[in-house]
């Protein structure tokens, strides 16, 4: 390879930087964003993974008891009765007075041993401590940096039971050097005895579970020997259903990375594509004056190569440092849902850098590779015109399209046949999309031919378009680039639109009390807080409440792993304000049955996820052991994506003395009533009470409600920008590639005497004429993969129906958001060729 | 023959140019074109004979002296001032044509007139025609300039410079790219079509014969334009 050959090709960045600049930007942003969501989803998995092996740690199995938990004399019976490998565990949520919910997790430092790493790697001196003296605990490692507090300071948590001093033990200060804390692990546990947990968290004398570590032949003795009411779960089964759910926030993840991906291959296709067809008479006139074959191709394909090398490098760093912006997203959303997550650094896996890396350099070379080819073969310059490679190109159409055709044919029997799974379902959709992408530069070609027969006679906007048309290669990349990403953004709505949209109305529907009265508990804690049952009476009283009912959450075994049971105390005619979905009979049966044979509801996820349907039955255990249920019903409910049994309270503690406690009361007033009043006075005489308990109405819980739904759904619209940012980026660099490419007609154009400011108006026609194409097609594509995600996606990974509903007002704004990027993305094009020096372009070759 | 107005079309005063870190291009050019007036410029290859006619279409701004275009200075004028000047008075034929390759023959000759006049519509397309048919292509008009011969697209050229009849025609080596007939033939149809129009032509060749068929030939040498009729009459 001669070193005059490297130079002249070389050369052209130094002649215009800004565009072989545009080059690396676009290798740099493709690779920097695909990174950054995939580093965002893994780190997610991984922050989920550690909190299930914390907070379970490595036992095999765990006895649980009913939701309050149990008695801890079967622990020490079991000890006593020579099961040595069992701990006892006490956990639940806590807030710092700073605001921010901890993991308490009270265990038996002496019998720990081989459970989990926070606990076992405790040193003698904190052990000591920890067992002997009262509301010790120990933060975790992480925490100290940035908490300015110091071993031996005091602090309040507040709990479910209370508000309570603790003290703080710092492992390092108290001569713990042994101990290695993985970067991150435990980030969130606050490890302290069993005996400070149960007055923490307000279960003296009882234990929420027992880890136990088995072997198969063991398994069967234990659980025989376990008293009535205490059941052997083994552990894969509790966190399944977490995990599932996870699973499926992964998956939104994932297909916006997707989507990312996609986007990003068009960027770096269109702009590599280009540095090369921009020098292709460079090539040629080497070519002519004896430069061999293959040294032109080991030049073009070297440059391909830095480029590729140095963007994905550049890359990989941005990408980086997005990921912690988006990681801090995900960390809110998990902890919202499942755990209080702390991610404190992300890794890329090889996988994902392999990938990036396989977008970044090898699609850089794919794309330098047809052009180089056929600029190395062919020997005489004037045989690659443009016009030439635009009408292969236009040939090449056809082949899209038949392509296309199939790959739509396909997406939509793979959906059709709905096997396999959500895999198949993403497949699917894939495949659909690409079909749909591949379609439109034939459309748009056609869609520029026909403006161009309405605009016969207007000279100048004729122009505009058939310069598009004749840069279709250039053109309809960009243009897909941005309808995907409209498309994208469309679907979004659509999708988390009409989730909204029936999760508000759900809500409207489920909350059929006018006054609530709840334990005041972090969020987190909610579910297993828990009321006086006698209250109900006094309450009714007060508020003059015309009826009263409770409701209490629970994990609970069943024949099908553990679920989530709902035990209710309904107001009268309960069913006609729940949103049944399938049930037999009129609602009066129904009510009936439910009250007087064992008989539950299940809810659509419960159904989906479960493969249950009206008439099976369901093992549960309830209060006085295990029995069956019949599933009467299914109904409509957003409250858990894992999916939720309603029981009677009846039903639940049926042949025994009835509940202690509830989850929560609701108040239904009479007609016209002032609710105020009633509140006034509720919170009056729970003021006086022991037991912590707050009033709230149903427009608080529907308020917070939607706001943790919000929240969640705060990353998917980071990504859509994101995404938008890219495909903006995508139609900048097309449509400053097409305008220098066009630099010498518009010199042409303005020695004729067009000014310099109808040369601003016909790029920025032409930024129109795409941005609008782009919006239009966007519409039917996007509004199709939110149908998809609706219909197809969610039912299969959440087993949630929804209703559709057609954002028209934020399809409005997208297509406007549409134009106005390719308008603002025309605007620095407009600008230059506006001030372009005429002579030196009129000079340029055809 | 169309009587056009007396008094001078284009006038050069002392004009002067240099590209930044060369040598200069132009140093003190005098030429003053007369109305209807057919001069001709010759003169070694990069010796600034483009140069000159980019700066009196006022397609560059000159560093020295003056350029006067229809009476107008070009130097106090800003882009716009001066593009509206150039469109109305100017029309210039290139070398390698600079037809727009996405607009047919018809529309290509449409354009100046567009640009230039409030023409209507109908009455754009009605002047194109004429002027098409005039440089013989009538029947061509739909097609586009990579369906025509490299003749046909300089007739195309020539049409489309003086369609809105400008006072001045620029011509930059205009048969240069053409094989030495048709080069020959499409020579003798611009000045049959100046004559008619009755507008100045500047016109740049390497062909004497070519430049002898003007009113006046000057040659450009080291900067300057000398009248070559004059000199010979000196001798
Ligand atoms: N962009 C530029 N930068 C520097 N010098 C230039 C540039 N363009 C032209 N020149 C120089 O200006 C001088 C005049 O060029 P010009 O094109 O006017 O010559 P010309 O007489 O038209 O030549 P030809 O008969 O070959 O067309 C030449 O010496 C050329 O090298
Ligand atoms: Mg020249």
């Amino acid at each position: 390879m001669s070193r005059s050959l490297v130079h002249a090709w070389l050369r052209d960045w130094r002649r215009r930087p800004l565009q072989r600049l545009l080059t690396l930007v676009a290798v740099v942003i493709a690779v920097a964003v695909v990174l950054a969501v995939d580093l965002a989803n893994q780190s997610a998995q991984q922050a989920f993974d550690r909190s299930m092996d914390e907070v379970a740690g490595t036992a095999t199995h765990q006895i649980l008891g009913p939701a309050g938990g149990f008695a801890e004399t079967h622990y020490r019976d079991l000890r006593l009765a020579g099961w040595r490998a069992t701990a006892p565990i006490v956990e639940g949520p806590a807030r710092l007075p700073d605001g921010r919910t901890i993991y308490v997790l009270g265990v038996d430092p002496l019998a720990e041993g081989a459970f989990r790493g926070v606990a076992s790697d405790i040193g003698d001196a904190p052990v000591q401590r920890l067992v002997t003296e009262p509301g010790t605990i120990l933060p975790p490692r992480g925490w100290w940096a940035d908490a300015g507090r110091e071993h031996e300071d005091r602090l309040i948590l507040e709990s479910a039971a209370g508000r309570f001093a603790v003290t703080l033990l710092d492992r390092a200060a108290e001569g713990d050097e042994a101990a290695t804390d993985v970067d991150g692990e435990g980030a969130s546990l606050w490890v302290t005895d069993i005996a400070t947990a149960q007055t923490l968290l307000g279960r003296q004398g009882r234990l929420d579970r027992i880890d136990v570590s088995l072997d198969d032949a063991a398994l069967e003795t234990l659980a025989e020997q376990l008293p009535d009411g205490l059941e052997l779960v083994p552990v894969a089964a509790r966190d399944q259903a977490s995990r599932e759910l996870a699973q499926a926030f992964r998956i939104n993840l994932t297909a916006m990375s997707l989507l990312a991906l996609l986007i990003a291959a068009f960027l770096i296709y269109n702009t590599q594509t280009f540095a090369v067809l921009r020098r292709r008479e460079v090539l040629a006139s080497l070519r002519l004056v004896g430069a061999g074959r293959r040294a032109l191709f080991g030049v073009v394909m070297l440059e391909a190569l830095l480029v590729g090398v140095i963007g994905t490098l550049l890359g990989v760093l941005l990408g980086i440092g997005l990921a912690q912006v988006l990681v801090g997203q995900v960390a809110q959303t998990m902890t919202d849902h499942f755990f209080v997550v702390a991610v404190t650094e992300v890794a890329p896996r090889p996988l994902a850098l392999l990938a990036v890396i396989a977008l970044g350099v090898g699609l850089s070379l794919l794309a330098a590779l047809a052009p180089a080819w056929e600029a190395a073969r062919v020997a005489s310059p004037g045989r690659l015109g443009r016009g030439r490679l635009e009408r292969r190109a236009r040939r090449g159409l056809l082949g899209l399209a038949v392509a296309a055709l199939v790959l739509l044919a396909a997406g939509g029997v793979v959906l059709r046949l709905g096997a396999g799974g959500l895999v198949a379902s993403f497949v699917g959709l894939f495949l659909l999309i690409t079909g749909f992408v591949l379609l439109l530069p034939l459309v748009l070609a056609a869609a520029l031919r026909g403006l161009a027969r309405l605009g016969r006679g207007q000279t100048l906007p004729r122009i505009g378009v058939r310069s598009l048309e004749r840069s279709l290669s250039r053109s309809a990349p960009a243009t897909s680039a941005l309808t995907l990403a409209l498309a994208a953004a469309i679907s979004v709505s659509v999708m988390v639109g009409s989730f909204r949209d029936s999760v508000e109305q759900w809500l409207g529907q489920a909350l059929t009390s006018d006054v609530y009265v709840v334990p005041v508990a972090p969020a987190a804690a909610r579910s297993g807080a828990r009321l006086p049952a006698e209250w109900g009476q006094a309450l009714a009283r007060i508020a003059a409440a015309e009826s009263v009912s409770t409701g209490s959450s629970q994990d609970t075994p069943s024949d099908v792993g553990m679920i989530e049971l709902y035990v209710v105390a309904p107001h009268p005619a309960w069913l006609d304000d729940l949103p049944l979905l399938r049930a037999e009979g009129p609602t009066e049966a129904l009510d009936r049955r439910l009250r007087e044979r064992d008989a539950v509801l299940v809810t659509e996820p419960f159904a989906a996820h479960h493969d249950v349907a009206v008439g099976d039955r369901l093992e549960i255990r309830v209060e006085d052991g295990r029995r069956v249920f019949e599933v009467a019903g299914v109904y409509r409910d957003y409250g858990s994506p894992q999916g939720t049994v309603l029981m009677l309270t009846q039903r639940f503690y049926a042949g025994t003395p009835g509940a202690e406690g509830v989850g929560s009361f609701g108040l239904r007033l009479p007609e016209g009533a002032d609710a105020d009043v009633a509140i006034e006075r509720l919170e009056a005489w729970l003021a006086e009470r022991e037991t912590a308990a707050m009033v709230t109405r149903p427009g608080d819980i529907e308020q917070e409600s939607m706001a943790i739904f919000d929240r969640t759904f705060a990353i998917t619209h980071l990504l859509r920008v994101i995404t938008l940012l890219v495909a903006f980026i995508a139609i900048f660099g097309a449509l400053m590639a097409l305008q220098m490419e066009r630099a010498r007609e518009f010199a042409t154009l303005r020695s004729l005497g067009l000014l310099p400011g109808g040369v601003r108006g016909l790029v920025v026609f032409q930024g129109a004429v795409l941005g609008g194409f782009a919006a239009l097609a966007a519409i039917p594509l996007g509004l199709g993969m939110g149908w998809i995600l609706i219909e197809v996606i969610n039912r299969e990974a959440f087993g949630w129906g929804m209703d559709l509903r057609l954002p028209w007002g934020e399809v409005g704004e997208t297509v406007l958001l549409g134009i106005g990027a390719a308008l603002l993305a025309s605007a620095i094009p407009a600008w230059r060729m506006a001030r372009m020096r005429l002579v030196p372009a009129l000079r340029e070759q055809p | 023959m169309v009587q056009r107005g007396s008094g001078v079309v284009l006038s050069l005063a002392g004009l002067g140019f240099g590209y930044p870190g060369e040598g200069r291009v132009l140093q003190g050019v005098d030429l003053d074109l007369a109305a209807g007036e057919r001069v001709a410029i010759v003169g070694e290859s990069g010796s600034g004979k483009s140069t000159l006619l980019h700066l009196a279409a006022g397609l560059e701004p000159a560093d020295a002296g003056t350029v006067r275009l229809a009476g107008q200075a070009l130097a106090g004028l800003d882009e716009a001032a001066r593009t509206r000047l150039r469109r109305v008075q100017v029309g210039i034929v290139f070398q390698s044509f600079h037809l727009i390759p996405t607009l047919t023959a018809l529309e290509n000759v449409m354009l100046p007139l567009e640009l230039a006049t409030d023409l209507g519509a109908a009455q754009r397309r009605e002047r194109a025609r004429a002027q098409l048919a005039a440089v013989g292509l009538g029947a061509k008009e739909g097609r586009e300039p990579e369906q025509l011969s490299g003749g046909e697209q300089q007739r195309v050229a020539i049409a489309r410079a003086l369609v809105h009849r400008p006072a001045l025609i620029l011509a930059d080596e205009p048969t240069g790219n053409l094989d030495s007939r048709t080069g020959e033939a499409v020579f003798a149809l611009l000045l049959e079509q100046v004559r008619a129009t009755g507008c100045a032509l500047l016109l740049v060749t390497h062909s004497d014969a070519l430049a002898a068929r003007l009113d006046r030939v000057l040659r450009m040498q080291d900067g300057q334009l000398q009248d070559l009729a004059a000199r010979a009459s000196a001798r």
